[in-house]
């Protein structure tokens, strides 16, 4: 269905962004409602004119903001959870004049529901890891930042919220920048949004500073490409791309630094443990899904949309070996750093970059295609896309799931050491438990969510390593196309990554609990009731995982590879 | 017995009611529902009680965790007996009359549940004669192994990892699909895990995670094999193939595909592509067994290992590796078996000679016995080199057997350990006048081990060797030879603590000066169980050797159409 830019069918379509929208406005407006009233000029009427002022009670409550904010979330993941859930869903096109600016699909709609379900998770965290105090009497110094910048919290995961929807569901390159622009300065001040201990600050200024120029660099590679082709549209741009053209390598390798950042590739990466670990846990818990997955689109509509040979003709992508080698680097460097690291949310933070690794390891099988040989390509690039669309959601469930664990630690005096971890299956068992189910799932070990991810992705390497040859004769191993070493090097970079997740759990099962420490844990409803959510969805998915592989195989259908 | 103790008495009580019901609930799915008797009575029971019993317990404060401990370790008992109970059952006919006169890819009990669609993994469980044995000797050990550790602490959560264990290993040995299998395979490590970090000895942190990440490479390596076996099967449709990928996980169907497309001169996936994946598997495999060279994880993990944990892990979960290498290879890769034949018959040798060498260096107890099981783990793969129909019998028979015997080597290395404080060889002398009746088990389970006639590892070793003389000939005096050398272990180890010692004897410094104590009763009894069924299966094989003959016959002729 095709629409008009801001027609009804427009407002219709949207309504769950419109909502983000609304709740936005709410969260600025709501809270500033007071009796101030405005002197008509030259006159003595006062007409009241509700900005400003004394407070309401009802709005001015410190806790308003963040109930709002979480209801908008819940409200829009909801109605777009229920338009996706049945699989007959209808594609909406939305154009102003000829130029195609969004499309509501499978795909734009799967990648909206992780987006939104992350920000909600943390969002419920942080009704308690940056809690309101709306009790009367004298608040400490802390309390009162914490009233002040509730707003500001919540205001700032809306805006980033926004922005991502907007880049899942951008089809003109520039409209996806300016989503990924939006949602990173919002992050940028999420990360430091604890201005007041160094290392929040630090760790803000440093994120800024080197995703602006990555930001920086990929702008410029968009505007290579907009000189190249004369428009940035993905339609276009897939349609006349051809591989002879230097500016367009040029101009792909800089999109690529632009969004290789913000997944966290190396040798981008440098910037993602230090924003990981100055910023609060549910803020680094949307940095290591959400982010990432905003990143993983743009990579996929870059190189797979627009970047991809013609079906009739035999080469691989022209990006097939940087791509393979930057994410063998990645996974590795990764796995490799986070051995040697103490702090747990460091540690976390390598850890995405290793799974970074292995979405980039998967991409890169989608390019090995020698398109003209295969009977039927975009059955072996459906099978891959969708399955790092499984993996990326169901990384929300056990990485943000660890996040939050160790925001709970948080909010009783600091995460930033393993010793914080010690002795936490005996100091409340549930949230020890929740903390190694969600390790295990991170390690790869069955019956979790994380095996099914890694399995289906490694099984859709395999799958097109293979290809056509095999048509019931015999095949020997050196057909297989060289991307089955990825398959392998996956799994062996798994292995070398149970060493650090079991370790977690053996100082949590282990070990004594440190000093100032021993009481139960901090009480938060919330955020535990996140945890649980969490937990549940790691072990449910891991078990039955149909639906969510059936939703995933539908969004990458309708990307229409090749 | 107080107020607390009478509920957790009357729950346990309804739970065994509620168990008992589940076990002759009929199937939900199968259309001429017959009772499912594998799925939920010998799988889903144990593992799904034992999770409920480790939620319970660790909400529980330290002082009342020892209070339930006793209801617990008794219920779990009793949830224990009742797969050994079925799956006794099933042999002797009792509850259901079971055809075991099966041929080859055929299963009796068979169930299949379709579980993920898209990409064709079915719960398919179903037994045969080689899983039955090892599902009954499962069920078997874990009762046995929850007496001789009657008396360990922290029970409220010792004894539903034993259970868990015994639940999830019983799953692999009935998974008819890959998936399953593999699910079951990394399952196991879990419950192992948590054993050795929390019963363990003093270097339990290192061990465990050891054991955890030296299997878990191993098995991925094995995953990514079964994963490139899975896309090279043709296509087809029907309710156990995936919707979205075309293909199945479905062991059956992998079989019979792959022997309807060896026969004559054909090679299923060609040479090269055989030989590559068949190495991935018996990787997978061959860590799992533990062969020489990747043994190195077993001596550190049965050391650390508690005495149930140790039981366990040698009765029954090495079997896994040898019970793959009986299930898959030969269904699918008879060519590059037999190419390979030569290499695996030297990783065999190499294991008996190097377990059996290194164990005469030993000082620690444990470390003996753990290398010990390296030897006899060998002799199973000797048997499957050999290629012969008595040789798969016979490494199933080991396998049965030493599952038998070396938990009872490590129930009296546990009592040793329990009663002495020390599990030094040298530490000790003349224990037999203080021990009377640890002495007489030890001498049993040594003298069981190294193969001592009318007993179950006598006929074991016999068959094997009796399969190695058609393929090899004269290097039988090899493996002939080694096994004697296991004896001089045995035997002086055996004198050094039990005899020597003049009139006084030496008891170990560890006791500072106090009488040593016997056994205690409990761990007489699982130690008496095991020794009597030792004998049984010593003097009378054939209760169990029937099965394992038919199955190999009927293997044989399967692949290979016409026997050998």
């Amino acid at each position: 269905m095709n629409t008009e830019v801001f027609s009804t069918e427009f407002w219709r379509a949207f309504a769950p962004e419109m909502v983000l929208v609304v709740g936005l406005i709410a969260v600025f407006i709501l809270p500033n409602l007071g009796n101030s009233k405005f002197r008509i000029p030259l006159t003595k009427v006062q007409v009241p004119w509700f900005f400003g002022g004394r407070r309401f009670k009802l709005t001015g409550s410190p806790a308003l903001p963040g109930m709002l904010g979480t209801a908008t979330l819940f409200v829009a993941v909801g109605m777009m959870v229920i338009e996706v859930i049945d699989g007959k869903m209808e594609t909406t096109t939305v154009t102003s004049g000829d130029i195609v600016l969004l499309q509501i699909d499978a795909f734009s709609r799967f990648f909206e529901i992780i987006f939104l379900a992350a920000i909600l998770l943390a969002s419920m965290a942080s009704l308690d890891r940056v809690p309101a105090h709306t009790f009367e009497g004298k608040k400490t110094l802390e309390e009162m930042y914490d009233n002040r910048r509730q707003a500001d919290l919540y205001i700032l995961m809306l805006t980033t919220a926004l922005g991502m929807c907007m880049v899942a569901l951008a089809q003109d390159l520039f409209v996806l920048f300016v989503g990924l622009e939006l949602a990173s300065l919002a992050t940028y001040v999420l990360v430091a949004f604890h201005k007041e201990s160094k290392a929040g600050a630090e760790a803000g200024v440093k994120y800024f500073i080197v995703g602006s120029v990555a930001s920086g660099v990929g702008l410029y590679g968009l505007s290579l490409l907009y000189l190249e082709f004369g428009s940035l549209q993905l339609s276009t741009l897939s349609a006349s791309w051809s591989d002879g053209s230097i500016l367009a390598t040029i101009a792909l390798g800089l999109v690529l630094v632009g969004f290789g950042f913000k997944v966290s590739a190396a040798p981008f990466h440098f910037a993602a443990p230090d924003a990981y670990a100055g910023a609060n846990s549910p803020v680094a818990g949307i940095l290591a899904t959400a982010s990432k997955a905003m990143g993983m689109i743009g990579l996929i509509r870059v190189l797979l949309v627009v970047a991809l040979p013609d079906t009739q003709t035999d080469g691989s992508a022209v990006w097939l070996y940087a791509l393979a080698t930057l994410s063998v680097v990645t996974m590795t460097w990764g796995n490799l750093a986070a051995l040697g690291s103490t702090n747990p949310k460091r540690m976390l933070a390598y850890s995405s970059v290793a799974h970074a690794g292995y979405m980039m390891a998967a991409l890169t099988a989608v390019g090995a295609w020698h398109w003209g040989h295969v009977e039927a390509p975009a059955d072996y690039a459906e099978a891959i896309v969708a399955a790092i669309l499984f993996h990326l959601f169901v990384l929300v469930a056990f990485k943000l799931g660890a996040f939050l664990v160790l925001g709970l630690l948080e909010m009783e005096g600091g995460a930033s050491r393993l010793s914080a971890l010690s002795g936490l299956a005996r100091r409340d068992p549930l949230i020890g438990t929740a903390m190694f189910i969600f390790m295990l799932a991170l390690a790869g070990v069955p019956p979790l969510a994380g095996f099914m991810s890694k399995f289906l992705i490694v099984a859709a390497i395999v799958s097109a390593s293979i290809g056509d040859q095999w048509m019931g004769g015999s095949i020997s191993f050196s057909d297989l196309h060289w991307i089955w070493w990825l398959a392998l090097a996956m799994f062996l970079n798994s292995a070398i990554s149970v060493f650090y997740y079991l370790r977690i759990g053996v100082i949590m099962f282990l070990e004594v609990p440190e000093e100032g420490r021993r009481k139960p844990l901090p009480y938060g409803a919330s955020i535990r009731m996140a945890i649980w959510i969490c937990l549940v969805a790691t072990v449910v998915l891991g078990l039955s995982s149909d639906t969510l592989i059936e939703m995933c195989y539908r969004a990458a259908e309708s990307l229409n590879l090749a | 017995m107080d107020i607390k103790n009478k509920e957790f008495m009357l729950i346990g009580g309804l739970l065994v009611v509620v168990a008992g019901l589940m076990a002759f609930f009929p199937s939900l799915n199968d259309s001429n529902s017959t009772v499912d008797w594998i799925s939920i009575p010998l799988v889903g029971f144990p593992i799904v009680i034992s999770v409920i019993l480790l939620a319970f317990a660790s909400q529980e404060t330290r002082s009342r965790k020892d209070i339930i401990a006793v209801p617990i370790r008794l219920f779990t008992l009793c949830a224990s007996l009742i797969p050994l109970a079925i799956s006794t059952a099933l042999f002797f006919d009792w509850l259901i009359l079971v055809d075991w006169n099966l041929a080859y890819n055929d299963y009796a009990l068979e169930k299949e549940y379709l579980w993920i669609e898209s990409i064709g993994v079915s719960w398919h469980v179903g037994l045969d004669g080689l899983s039955f044995p090892m599902v009954w000797l499962t069920t078997f050990l874990v009762p046995v192994t929850i007496i001789a550790t009657w008396n360990e602490k922290d029970g409220a959560t010792y004894y539903p990892l034993l259970l868990m264990m015994g639940g999830a290993l019983i799953g692999v040995f009935v998974a008819l699909d890959l998936f399953l299998f593999y699910i079951f395979w990394e399952l196991t490590l879990i419950p192992m895990f948590f054993l050795i970090l929390k019963w363990g000895g003093k270097d339990r942190r290192y061990a465990a995670q050891k054991f955890f990440i030296y299997t878990f490479c191993a098995s991925v390596i094995m995953l990514l094999g079964l994963i490139t076996l899975y896309f090279l099967q043709p296509e087809g449709s029907g309710s156990q193939y995936g919707t979205v990928t075309g293909r199945t996980f479905d062991m059956t169907v992998l079989f019979s595909n792959a022997t309807a497309f060896n026969m004559g001169d054909n090679v299923f996936l060609g040479k090269d592509m055989q030989n590559v994946l068949f190495a991935m598997l018996m990787l997978g495999f061959l860590v799992k067994l533990p062969a020489v060279p990747f043994h190195t994880w077993l001596p550190d993990a049965h050391v650390q290992a508690p005495t149930g944990g140790s039981m366990l892990l040698a009765g029954v979960m090495l079997k896994m590796g040898a019970y793959g290498m009986l299930r898959i290879p030969i269904a699918i890769f008879p060519d590059a078996l037999l190419y390979y034949q030569d290499v695996i018959m030297a990783i065999g040798l190499i294991s008996l000679v190097w377990g059996a060498v290194v164990c005469l260096g030993q000082t620690n107890l444990k470390k003996m016995v753990a290398y010990s099981s390296v030897s006899h783990m060998g002799v199973i793969l000797l048997g499957i080199a050999s290629m012969q129909p008595i040789g798969y019998a016979a490494a199933l028979f080991m396998m049965f057997a030493h599952g038998i015997i070396s938990p009872m080597l490590f129930a009296v290395c546990g009592a040793f350990k329990h009663h002495y404080h020390s599990m030094e060889i040298g530490s000790m002398r003349g224990m037999a006048r203080w021990s009377p009746y640890l002495s007489v088990y030890m001498m049993f389970a040594w003298m069981a081990s190294l193969g001592l006639p009318l007993l179950a590892g006598f006929v074991a070793e016999l068959m094997v060797l009796l399969a190695y003389w058609p393929t090899y000939g004269w290097w039988i005096l090899l493996p002939g030879f080694v096994l004697a050398i296991t004896a001089a272990y045995y035997l002086w180890s055996m004198q050094r603590t039990i005899f020597e010692g003049g009139d006084e004897g030496q008891p170990p410094e560890s006791l500072n000066g106090e009488t040593p104590p016997d056994i205690t009763l409990s761990e007489n009894i699982g130690m008496l169980i095991l020794a009597i069924f030792t004998v049984i299966f010593g003097v009378f094989p054939f209760i169990a050797l029937g099965m394992m003959d038919q199955w190999a016959v009927a293997l044989f002729e399967g692949v290979f159409n016409g026997g050998i």
